[in-house]
Parts: structure tokens; C-alpha cells; sequence
């Protein structure tokens, strides 16, 4: 018996290691094989039966790109490789014989469509990016205000890779909250949404002398996965704050004895939305609770005072209510639902909402805001008074 | 489990009385005659069969007050101690005042009369074969053989050259005795009776092999460990037949209970405040003649990430240290497979930075990852290898020119990438930090590179379970040797990745002591409280 | 007369049916696909409904102690109606085991790995647990508890890493799915993970001692339907409508995890998780499979049948579906059907006669 054992234990040992050994190393891909992508953009090519994918390849050799550039050679770190095809995973395919090699997308950060994609509907070119297996669910979508190569190709000054340059620009959002970061799989949660309208950070290229500026100036505002407009810095941040996302920011008020201004640091913003229908009509109450720190003043007073800080903090709290009544107002305009008002509807009312969402598009704009601010400044930083002679 | 021991040993004592009727069988190679009362033929036989050899010494005297009295000593001069033999044995022969005056009625061809009235020795036996006789001459004995005598006097007079009692060379330490097994078992087991003066330390003895004839004890405490393990133990010694045990490795692969398998199933060592720690555990340690090196059954794996310092220091570094070992032998095996593994296969689990500086480093490798990282392993390993045996200074030498030309030249030739040469490396030192399981270790590691090479992460998961399955299944003398682990024992678990304060381990290991496992081996509630103020101030 | 000479302690059992149970944490997805947000509270439902048919089992391993599925079966319904009922659960075992191969290989092909050939995986994980078999259930159980311990701790520590990601309101409106979804979801649930445990009437019989039977297999039950609640609200908080559309929303969530550009890209977690988890599984069907056939061959070990029952279920399991669509399909809607008299009907029916009859008496005073 325990030979027998033994026997068959060789036997499944050989056979083990035949399979090792023939099936050889399939699926292998030494790293130096690949053409790791950081970006790529979407286009619409001439010819408008064809896109044009541009996609941003590592070049292995920025290692040695300082030896180069004494030399006085391309000392880009990228390769800005493109190709046509019919659909997006055709031309990714058409791009290998460029680059000879497949091209490995998991580390690409961003996805940039030209703006006639977006015109055009995004649902039919975003379906690859969420379905190959190498993409992540956490890579940045963005439209390009004009096209999506020309962002590609705006090298940065101190980055090395325009689209990691993008990618962290999107990410810093937090300073301003005026656009927000979107991914993949946001996007592809808002898609699936039949009410909301999706947004997307919108990324301009300013002439800046004889360099290229990229620089994020709004979102566009998606019906349906087709573009409809553009939002503002300001519009952005009107919604957030209704959505409660603010992370930070500068307020401006004019200071209470009206010579120069109060300029306040967001620190903390927070917000409520809780909707009710009431005798058929729809309200939503909305509250935004905020505090900030005073973070410059222009004025020769001491702001830094009970009385003066509730002057200030009505004020802000003024500013508040009207970016965010600005932002839902232009929603109404465009008759998009970029808060997400029916989802939040439909998450209470769950029962009404069978017969809203029919005809939603005739009752958002019938929609009521009722929004309620609360502020508070709760530090000023270094100063207990301003470096001015006290009177 | 009981019954499995049971199978077990029932097996072995059949096998061990077949093999026993088989040896009575077989025609003895030494005669197992007895001595004849008649000096000159013994002289003669034994003559004979040690083929002459030149430094066997037969010293024939007469003795008695008129010399009537015939008698020889033989003994092999480089074995025994001769001012020993001329100031105990052959002193008080010729010249005692006993055997000077006449009318002593002593009849001094009776061995026993000489034993009791002339020889100031303490070990000495009496023999009557002439077998036992050549066996303690060999052993470095001085045979006295009398004229009209059938028996034969061996007196052990062995003079042994022995190393001083160093530090051991394998295990040092920073705390704790520096003392270490010399090849003497005799000093050995004093070292280990200085440890524990217990009336039930008990040592026995095995003569094992044919030629050789070493020396073998198994020293245990009686009260604590498990009969059923020393009468193990002493079947599996005896059933080795073999000619010669030069080391107790020899041992180990005879009495190990799973030969076919990487891990070792007996733990060695040669510091004898390990062993005796072990020992009072409920282990039994098995002392071979001739090597410092002293095995200890049964081993469980997490016994090889203990080390003796761990209970000289405070518990809190001991359990950081013990977590560092976990961690760097999972480095040293998996380290290089995990590299390829990544790299090859799974490059989307590398975060963006890195990924591309490993691509620039990379840049000009002309090899597969694979291939660059069994070129170093290889490199490494025989750099170690060529350390060890070579004498000290051109040891240096080597590691000199091991770390310029494979670390250095070959990055800065672009055969290897530079990341490649912080892996090997760093497994390497990991690799140092559970000296008990380099060897597995080391051969694990070609293993999950081989899988990772060929089948990515999925290989080396599948290698891990693989390991696993086997690791659990192996049994030490019918102790798991994941215990306590698997099977999970939680008042085990106070020393495996952390080590419990000594006052809070009060219980022996349940699965090795099983017969009274319940007992303590110390008091509880030994905690050290703070001092009461009244203690002090009532002075 | 038993086959296996082996014997696992109840705590051990514990930690099988705990691993065993959370081993279908990625077969979850498909009930997702139908029972969206709601998902936690199909599984709660599920496991209420099966809790009694699994302790059933216990009872039934605890009447007929040290006697396996195929021995009770003899006994209870006779030789010939014992025999083809036994066939019947071993064409289960057969096709089930096949699945969760089948599953480890569109992991790794789809996720992890794509380039690999299919088979190839198969054929290495089922060595794997072909090996594991050769080695007794005693090793299986003893190391049981390393994995369940393993899994629990990456279900909480991705859902750590997510909590920020996640949104609870997802969970809103809790009732508005149409009942007869709920219910498909809640017998989808009910016959996969929790009702996959039958199996585990063939390993009872190697139980050292029944005494705490009952209770540790309803332990094993709770911290295996634990996990998959974990794993589900980690989803449906995470993804909330996008569940619904990934080929795997676990995977997916795990993939989201971004924590301070370090602790990103964690799919090595779910990786390692789904593999040593559904290892667990797959080896004990596959245990349960040979020894269920050896018995009702009458072998006297069920080591002969190891190596070619691992060749027939790799055929099955790379031949049996066409793509994942497939599998969904068949599972939602074939599957479980045929395989609920099994899990619902049989055990339950066997202590009722067992009761009626007074069987295991009859036995005791065969045996001595």
C-alpha cells in the first residue's frame, strides 16, 4: 500500500511538473515589453465615422533624459502615440503597430475626451474604459475644451507627464472646490442614474507667452450622456455646497465698516438635503452648516471682534445662499438635475416617485429650495489684530 | 492520535524483533567466546584479532610477594591516560604492601580479589567475554587479564583530548551563558545535570553502530515528558543499523518521521541552556558522542523563530523581535517570487512611480525577470557557500569581491537591474535571521520563484496552500508541528508571535507533555506587583 | 465500517462550515444582479430560512453518529431507494464541485490574470486540492481556521479601506424591488452558499464527538452568513447602482480603494481571499465527492478514485458553460432547482422516517 502510494505521488508529481514546464510562462509580460500608458485622449478624427485615440506612453529611458538633454536632445519623458479606428478598442488595437506593443493601461490616469465626443454622447466611447480589464475604476475622466491631444501634448514645467499633471490638478480640488474629481466609476454610477445629470471637470489650454497652461475651467454638465452646457467655478460651488462636498475654499465679504474686504478659509462644510412634497409640490430643505477661518483682511480694523464676526458670518452666509441658489437656478435653465434631487426624492418617496420620474424633466423646475446657513468663524489664524495702529 | 503512536510503535516492535532474530541468526563477527583462564592463549586470540596494531600496548608482569602470580595489561596507548594506568593500576599491583608480605592469604587469581584490594580506580567491570573485552579496549579501557582467571578486569582509563567549553559558533547571543556542547558527550552531559539537578533527569544509554560504537543518550526528566515518547524514541534508536554515527545528523535522518520532507521534524542545537529548556519542557535530547551538536525531539515549527534570548529579555522586545523573524523568513522564502510575480505577471498592482522607475531600471537588462532573478539567487548562494568553507581571510576576500562585482559591475553593466539586487539582497539578510530553517528556506524559495515564473501570483498561492497542506500534516513524534497554531491551542499561542511575560506562562506545551499536561510547572499568580509603600516607609 | 479513519473535533467543524459558507462570498453576485441594494436583506431572510435545514443536518449527523450521508441513506430509505438517492446527491457534489472550479478560473482569467490559459488554472488548483484530499480531512480541518480568519480579516479590512468611499443612503428605499425578485434572490442565496452545506452530512460522520454539533454548525452558519453580509453592504455602499452592471462588484469595490496613493491597488487582497476561501470549498466538495462514491462502491479507501475523479471534474469544469452569461444563466435558473430537493426536502424527510422508525436503535443493537 505504501508503495503504491508513493508511485502514484511521483506519478502526480511528474505530470505537475510536465504541465509547469510545457505550459512555459503564457501570459508573461516583462515589464521593460510594455508600453505602460498614463493618459489618453479621445477625439473625434476628421473623418466622423472615426476617432482618433491618442494615448501618453512612458518613455523607459526619462530615466536617462538628464544625460540627453546635455546633449540637447528631445528630452520629452513621453511619447504621445495615436492612432484611427472605428471604435476605441479598434484604435487601441491600431496603435500597436506604432508601438509594437500591446499597450498596458492600468496606470493610466486620465481619460480626456474632445468636446464633439462629448457633444456626441459619451455613453458609446466610455463602454471600453469600463470594460477592459486593465482599466481602473479610479482614472480620472475630463473633457477637453477643444481637443484632447492638444492637452496631451501641453508638457508641464515641473511634472514630468502632462497627464499625471492633470490627474494631480484634478485631485487638488479640495483648495477651491470649484470642480470635482470624477472617475470612472462615478461616471458610470451617474449614467445608470435616469434622472441626474452627470458632470465632468472641463480642462482648457490658455497661451501663456510660448507655453501651454492647462488649467481646469469648469465641469460640463451631461443630460442623458450627451453635453448640454458648462458650469462656472461658481456654479460648481453652489452645488456643492448643497451637496454638502465643499472641502475648502476662500469666501469673500466685505468687511463690516465697508473699506476692503474679510477673505475667509473654508475649513469644514457640511449640508442636509431633506426632500418633502407637500400638497403636490416639491421642496427640499437644505441645510448648510459652514465654518472658516478669517484668513486675510484688507481693512485697517480689527475684524477679529464678537460683533464684527457676526456681521461677517451673515454675510458669508449671504454668499452661500447665493452661490448655491445661482448654481440651482442655472440647473433649472438648463433643466438638468445635477444634484440629484429624484435620487434623493426617490430614496424617501420611494412610492411617489413611480409617477415622478416620468415626467421629471417638467417637474424639477418646479422644484422649491429652501436653504438654510449657518456660519462660523472659528479662528484667525495668526493675528489677534491686524498689524495696523489700534485707534 | 493515540492510536496512531500506538500503530506505530506496535509496528516498530515487531519490525525490531524480526530484526533481532535475524541478527541472533546470523553468524557473530566477533567471537563472543569467553576468556580462557590461560593468559598466553588470550594474549595470543586478542593479538590476533586487533591484527597487531602497532599502538596496542601488552605489558605482561608478575606480581605477588614472590612474583608467582602472572598477569598483562592491555590497553591502546593513544586512547588511554598512562600515567594513570602506572600510578592506579600497575603501582598498586607490583608494589602494594599487600602483595610484599607473604602471609596475605589472598588468592589473587580471583578478579574480584584485585578489584576490591588493589585497584584504586573507580570505574572498572568486570567481563568474561571475550567480545565486552574488545569492545572497552576499543573504547580506550585498559584490560587487566590473570593468569587462571576467566574474567577479565576492565578499568577505564580513557584520556580524551577535548576542546575547552566555548561559545558555540552557531548560536550566539547577546545575553544569556556563553557556554556551548564540546565533542566530549561526557562534558556534555555534566553541562546539562549543572542545569537541572532533578533526581528524575534520566540518561541512558545506546551503543550505536557496528563500527563506530558511539555513544548515544537520551536524557529527559521522567515525571515530565511522555513515556510514550522516550519508549518512541528508544525504538526508532534501536531499530538503526548501521556501521558507523560520525555526527548526530546520522541519527536524525534515521529516527525522523517524515524523511521525504524539506522542514526538519528534530531541532539540534549546541547551547545547553536551550536544551535544557527544551528538556524541562517535556523533550527529550538525544547526545551523540563525538559532535556538539545535540538533537532534540520532538521539534514543532515555531520553535525555529525562538530563540534562548527571547526569555532573557523583557517580553516587549522579545515579541518585536519574534514578529521580525516571522517577517523575514516570510521575506527570505517568498521575496523573489513575489518580485517576479509582480513584475511579469501582475503589473497592475504596482503603484504608477514605481512601476516606471522599476521600467527605467530595467531599461537595458537583457534577461526575463525570472532568469535575472535565479542568475543572483544563484550568485548569492554561492557566495555563501564559498564563505563558509573557505578559511577567514580569503572569506573576506570573497564577499569583497562578490558584493563589488555582482552588486556594482553588473548593475552598472546593465545585466541586472539594479531593484533585482535590493530584493536578492534583502532576502538574503532576511534569510539569516531563522538560522533553524535556512535550509527550507533556501530550497522554497527556488521553488515559489520557479511557480511565480511560471504561473504569477496564482502559482505562488497555489504553492503557499501546497506548503501549508504539508506543514499540517507533518507530525514530530506525534506532535503537530504547526502546533500550536494548527490545531489551534490558545494557551499555546502566549509564545508564538508574541512571548508572554515568564509569570504568565505557567503551563507546560499540552502537546508535547500529554500525559500531565495539567500540571504546572510553576505557580501562577507570580506577576510581580509593585511594592506596597508600607514595606519601605515602615522602616 | 467508514471509510475515513480520521476524526475532526465540533470546533473544527465549526471553522469548515464558516469557510466553506464564506467561500461563495463572490458567488453573491448573482443575486445582485437581481436583488440590487436589497441584497443584505436576502441573505438575512435566506439565512433564516435555511438556518432549520442546516441544523437538520446536525440533528441528523447526531442521531446517526459516525455514519456518513450515503450510510444514512441506506439506511433510511432502504437499499435500492437508499442507493438512488445517494447517486443523486453525488450528481450534485459532481456538478457543483465542477462550478466552483469553473469559478477560480473566470476569476483569475477575467481579473487577475487573462492571458493565462484557462485550463492550465483549472488543472493547477485542482492539484492543488487533489492534494489536499490525499491528505484526509483531518488536515483540512485543522487548518480551517487560518483560512476563515484570513478571510474575515480582508472582508473588514476592504471595507475599512472603503469606508470612506461609501454611502449608506444606497441602502434607501429598503422595499421596492418586486416581491417575486426578492424571493428568487432569497432561494438563489438559500441553495448556494448556505444550502451547498448537505455536503457536510458526509463529513459529520467524522465527527470525534456529536455532542455540540448542533450548536457549532449554527456558529458556522452565523460567521459565514457574517461575512457575505459584510461583503454585500460593502458593495452595495460602495457601488450602489453600478453593482448591478460589473461582472463582479466585490472585485469592483476592491479595485476602488484609494487610500492616500498607498494603500491603492489591492486586488492582490481579494486575490489571495477568493483563492485560499473557494480552495476550502472546493477541496471539501471534492473530499465529500470521493468519499461519497467509495462508499457507495463499498472501496475500502477512497485514495484510488482521487486522480481520476480530479481528471473528470477539470473536463467538466472547462467544458460545462460557454461564458459567465452562461453560468449566470444556468445557475439563476437551472441550478437551484434541481438542486433544492436535495438541501430541502431529503434531510428533514430522512430524520422524520429515522424518527418514525427508531433507527439508529436498531443499528446499535446490529452492532453489538
Amino acid at each position: 500500500m505504501g508503495k503504491k502510494m508513493k508511485l502514484s505521488n511521483m506519478k502526480l508529481i511528474s505530470c505537475f511538473l510536465m504541465l509547469f514546464i510545457l505550459s512555459g510562462c503564457i501570459g508573461a509580460r516583462e515589464i521593460n515589453d510594455l508600453e505602460i500608458v498614463i493618459g489618453m485622449g479621445v477625439d473625434k478624427d476628421e473623418n466622423p465615422e472615426n476617432i482618433l485615440l491618442t494615448a501618453q506612453v512612458v518613455k523607459a529611458t526619462a530615466g536617462k533624459a538628464s544625460e540627453n538633454e546635455s546633449r540637447g536632445e528631445d528630452s520629452k519623458a513621453f511619447w504621445n502615440v495615436s492612432s484611427r479606428g472605428n471604435s476605441v478598442f479598434d484604435a487601441v488595437r491600431q496603435i500597436t503597430h506604432k508601438t509594437g506593443n500591446r499597450l498596458f493601461i492600468s496606470h493610466n490616469q486620465a481619460v480626456i475626451f474632445g468636446k464633439d465626443i462629448a457633444k456626441e454622447g459619451l455613453q458609446e466611447y466610455i463602454d471600453f474604459f469600463l470594460r477592459a480589464h486593465e482599466m481602473r475604476p479610479t482614472a480620472l475622466i475630463l473633457i477637453a475644451e477643444d481637443r484632447a491631444s492638444d492637452v496631451l501634448n501641453a508638457k508641464p514645467e515641473t511634472e514630468k507627464f502632462p497627464a499625471v499633471n492633470i490627474a494631480k490638478l484634478i485631485k487638488t480640488y479640495g483648495f477651491t472646490s470649484n470642480f470635482y474629481k470624477v472617475n470612472m466609476e462615478d461616471f458610470a454610477s451617474c449614467l445608470l442614474n435616469p434622472t441626474k445629470a452627470q458632470l465632468v471637470p472641463l480642462v482648457s489650454i490658455i497661451q501663456d507667452g510660448e507655453y501651454k497652461d492647462v488649467y481646469v475651467s469648469g465641469m460640463v454638465v451631461f443630460k442623458k450622456g450627451k453635453m448640454v452646457s458648462k458650469l462656472t467655478h461658481d456654479d460648481v460651488r453652489g452645488l456643492l455646497w448643497i451637496l454638502g462636498k465643499v472641502k475648502s475654499g476662500v469666501i469673500i465679504v466685505p468687511s463690516p465698516n465697508e473699506q476692503g474686504k474679510a477673505v475667509l478659509e473654508i475649513i469644514k462644510a457640511k449640508s442636509k438635503v431633506t426632500p418633502e412634497i407637500k400638497d403636490g409640490k416639491i421642496v427640499m430643505h437644505i441645510k448648510i452648516r459652514e465654518e472658516s477661518s478669517l484668513s486675510e483682511q484688507t481693512t485697517s480694523e480689527n475684524l477679529a471682534t464678537n460683533e464684527a464676526f457676526e456681521k461677517i458670518q451673515e454675510a458669508s452666509a449671504e454668499v452661500i445662499r447665493k452661490e448655491a441658489m445661482a448654481a440651482f437656478n442655472k440647473s433649472v435653465e438648463l433643466n438638468a438635475d445635477i444634484f440629484g434631487f429624484g435620487e434623493m426624492l426617490h430614496k424617501k418617496y420611494s412610492k411617489e416617485w413611480k409617477t415622478l420620474k416620468d415626467n421629471w424633466d417638467e417637474i424639477y423646475p418646479t422644484i422649491e429650495l429652501n436653504i438654510d446657513v449657518e456660519t462660523k468663524i472659528i479662528k484667525t489664524d495668526l493675528l489677534k489684530k491686524p498689524a495696523s495702529p489700534s485707534e | 492520535m493515540f492510536g496512531y503512536l500506538f500503530k506505530k510503535i506496535r509496528y516498530f516492535s515487531l519490525k525490531n524483533k524480526n530484526e533481532c532474530m535475524l541478527q541472533n541468526t546470523k553468524p557473530g563477527k566477533n567471537n563472543s567466546e569467553p576468556i580462557s583462564p590461560d593468559l598466553e592463549k588470550n594474549l595470543e586470540v586478542i593479538k590476533g584479532i586487533l591484527r597487531d596494531s602497532s599502538d596496542v600496548t601488552t605489558h605482561e608482569f608478575n606480581f605477588g610477594h614472590d612474583r608467582k602470580f602472572k598477569g598483562a595489561l592491555i590497553f591502546i596507548d593513544s586512547l588511554t591516560d598512562k600515567a594513570e594506568i602506572h600510578k592506579n593500576i600497575l603501582q598498586p599491583l607490583m608494589y602494594d604492601v599487600l602483595l610484599l608480605q607473604n602471609n596475605v592469604d589472598m588468592d589473587f587469581t580471583k578478579i574480584d580479589t584485585i578489584r576490591k584490594n588493589l585497584i584504586s580506580t573507580t570505574d572498572n567491570l568486570k567481563v568474561t567475554l571475550l567480545s565486552d573485552l574488545l569492545d572497552n579496549l576499543l573504547a580506550g579501557a585498559a584490560i587487566l587479564l590473570i593468569n587462571g582467571s576467566k574474567e577479565a578486569l576492565v578499568i577505564k582509563s580513557e584520556k580524551r583530548e577535548s576542546r575547552g567549553i566555548e561559545e558555540p559558533g552557531t548560536e550566539s547571543v547577546v545575553r544569556g551563558p556563553r557556554e556551548g556542547f564540546v565533542e566530549n558527550v561526557k562534558v556534555n552531559i555534566a553541562l546539562l545535570r549543572r542545569k537541572i539537578k532533578d533526581t528524575d533527569l534520566c540518561i541512558e544509554k545506546f551503543v550505536i553502530g557496528d563500527k563506530s560504537k558511539t555513544d548515544v543518550y537520551i536524557v529527559y526528566i521522567k515525571s515530565v515528558a511522555n513515556p510514550k515518547l522516550i519508549e518512541e524514541i528508544r525504538m526508532r534508536l534501536k531499530r538503526i543499523k548501521i556501521e558507523a554515527i560520525l555526527e548526530s545528523g546520522y541519527i536524525e535522518q534515521f529516527i525522523e518521521d517524515n524523511p521525504y520532507s524539506i522542514f526538519p521534524t528534530i531541532s539540534n542545537s549546541e547551547k545547553p541552556d536551550k536544551v535544557a529548556a527544551k528538556i524541562l519542557e517535556g523533550r527529550a535530547a538525544i547526545l551523540v558522542d563525538g559532535t556538539p551538536f545535540v538533537l532534540v525531539a520532538p521539534m514543532v515549527f515555531i520553535e525555529s523563530f525562538q530563540s534562548v534570548e527571547d526569555y532573557y529579555a523583557r517580553p516587549f522586545f522579545a515579541s518585536v523581535i519574534r514578529i521580525i523573524r516571522f517577517l523575514s523568513y516570510i521575506i527570505s522564502t517568498l521575496g523573489p517570487a513575489i518580485y517576479v510575480a509582480l513584475t511579469v505577471f501582475h503589473q497592475e498592482l504596482i503603484p504608477t512611480q514605481l512601476l516606471i522607475s522599476i521600467a527605467e531600471g530595467r531599461e537595458r537588462v537583457p534577461f526575463p525577470a525570472i532568469m535575472e532573478a535565479f542568475l543572483m539567487l544563484f550568485a548569492f548562494d554561492l557566495l555563501r557557500e564559498a564563505g563558509v568553507r573557505l578559511p577567514k581571510s580569503v572569506g573576506q576576500t570573497v564577499g569583497i569581491v562578490g558584493a563589488i562585482v555582482l552588486g556594482q559591475a553588473s548593475v552598472e553593466a546593465g545585466l541586472i537591474s539594479p531593484i533585482m539586487v535590493i530584493v536578492v539582497s534583502s532576502t538574503a539578510i532576511a534569510s539569516f535571521a531563522v538560522p533553524a530553517q535556512t535550509d527550507s528556506g533556501t530550497i522554497l524559495r527556488y521553488i515559489y520563484l520557479a511557480l511565480a515564473g511560471i504561473a504569477g501570483g496564482f502559482g505562488v498561492i497555489m504553492g503557499l496552500l501546497g506548503t501549508l497542506l504539508h506543514l499540517a500534516s507533518l507530525r514530530s513524534f506525534g506532535t503537530p508541528y504547526l502546533w500550536p497554531v494548527v490545531p489551534l491551542n490558545f494557551s499555546g499561542l502566549k509564545d508564538v508571535f508574541i512571548r508572554m511575560p515568564l509569570w504568565a506562562m505557567s503551563k507546560r506545551p499540552k502537546a508535547i507533555v500529554w500525559n500531565d499536561f495539567d500540571s504546572n510547572n510553576q505557580n501562577p499568580g507570580l506577576m510581580p506587583s509593585p511594592y506596597k509603600k508600607d514595606n519601605i516607609d515602615s522602616k | 465500517m467508514s471509510i475515513e479513519k480520521g476524526k475532526i473535533s465540533s470546533q473544527q467543524l465549526l471553522f469548515l462550515i464558516a469557510g466553506f459558507v464564506q467561500g461563495s462570498v463572490l458567488l453573491i453576485d448573482f443575486t445582485v444582479g437581481l436583488t440590487e441594494h436589497q441584497t443584505w436583506m436576502v441573505i438575512l431572510a435566506a439565512l433564516a430560512i435555511t438556518t432549520p435545514v442546516v441544523l437538520s443536518y446536525a440533528v441528523l449527523a447526531k442521531r446517526f453518529p459516525g455514519m456518513n450521508l450515503v450510510q444514512i441513506n441506506d439506511m433510511v430509505y432502504g437499499r435500492f431507494l437508499g442507493k438512488v438517492v445517494s447517486v443523486y446527491y453525488i450528481f450534485f457534489f459532481l456538478m457543483t464541485l465542477s462550478f466552483n472550479i469553473r469559478d477560480v478560473g473566470e476569476l483569475y482569467t477575467t481579473f487577475l490574470m487573462p492571458d493565462t490559459p484557462f485550463v492550465f488554472l483549472l488543472v493547477v488548483f485542482t492539484a492543488t486540492c487533489t492534494y489536499a484530499v490525499t491528505k484526509g480531512i483531518e488536515v483540512l480541518a485543522r487548518i480551517s481556521h487560518l483560512f476563515v480568519v484570513t478571510g474575515i480579516f480582508i472582508l473588514i479590512s476592504t471595507f475599512i479601506f472603503l469606508i470612506d468611499q461609501m454611502d449608506f443612503s444606497k441602502f434607501l428605499p429598503f422595499f421596492e424591488l418586486p416581491f417575486i425578485r426578492i424571493f428568487q434572490g432569497i432561494h438563489i442565496v438559500s441553495m448556494i452558499p448556505f444550502g451547498e452545506t448537505v455536503a457536510f452530512l458526509i463529513i459529520m460522520g467524522c465527527l470525534n464527538n456529536t455532542e455540540h454539533v448542533v450548536k457549532n454548525t449554527f456558529f458556522g452558519l452565523l460567521i459565514g452568513a457574517v461575512s457575505l453580509l459584510i461583503g454585500a453592504a460593502r458593495n452595495t455602499a460602495v457601488l450602489g447602482r453600478t453593482q448591478t452592471i460589473w461582472t463582479s462588484p466585490s472585485f469592483q469595490s476592491i479595485r476602488l480603494i484609494d487610500i492616500g496613493t498607498v494603500l491603492t491597488r489591492m486586488d492582490f487582497l481579494i486575490g489571495i481571499g477568493q483563492t485560499i476561501l473557494i480552495f476550502l470549498k472546493c477541496s471539501l466538495f471534492f473530499y465529500v465527492l470521493v468519499v461519497a462514491i467509495s462508499q457507495l462502491l463499498g472501496l475500502k479507501s477512497y485514495l484510488p478514485l482521487v486522480l481520476p475523479l480530479a481528471a473528470i471534474e477539470v473536463i467538466i469544469a472547462a467544458t460545462v458553460y460557454q461564458s459567465p452569461v452562461d453560468h449566470t444563466m444556468i445557475t439563476q435558473n437551472a441550478g437551484i432547482i434541481y438542486s433544492t430537493p436535495l438541501v430541502f426536502i431529503i434531510p428533514p424527510l430522512s430524520l422524520l422516517i429515522a424518527k418514525i422508525r427508531g433507527l439508529p436503535k436498531s443499528e446499535r443493537g446490529k452492532g453489538t
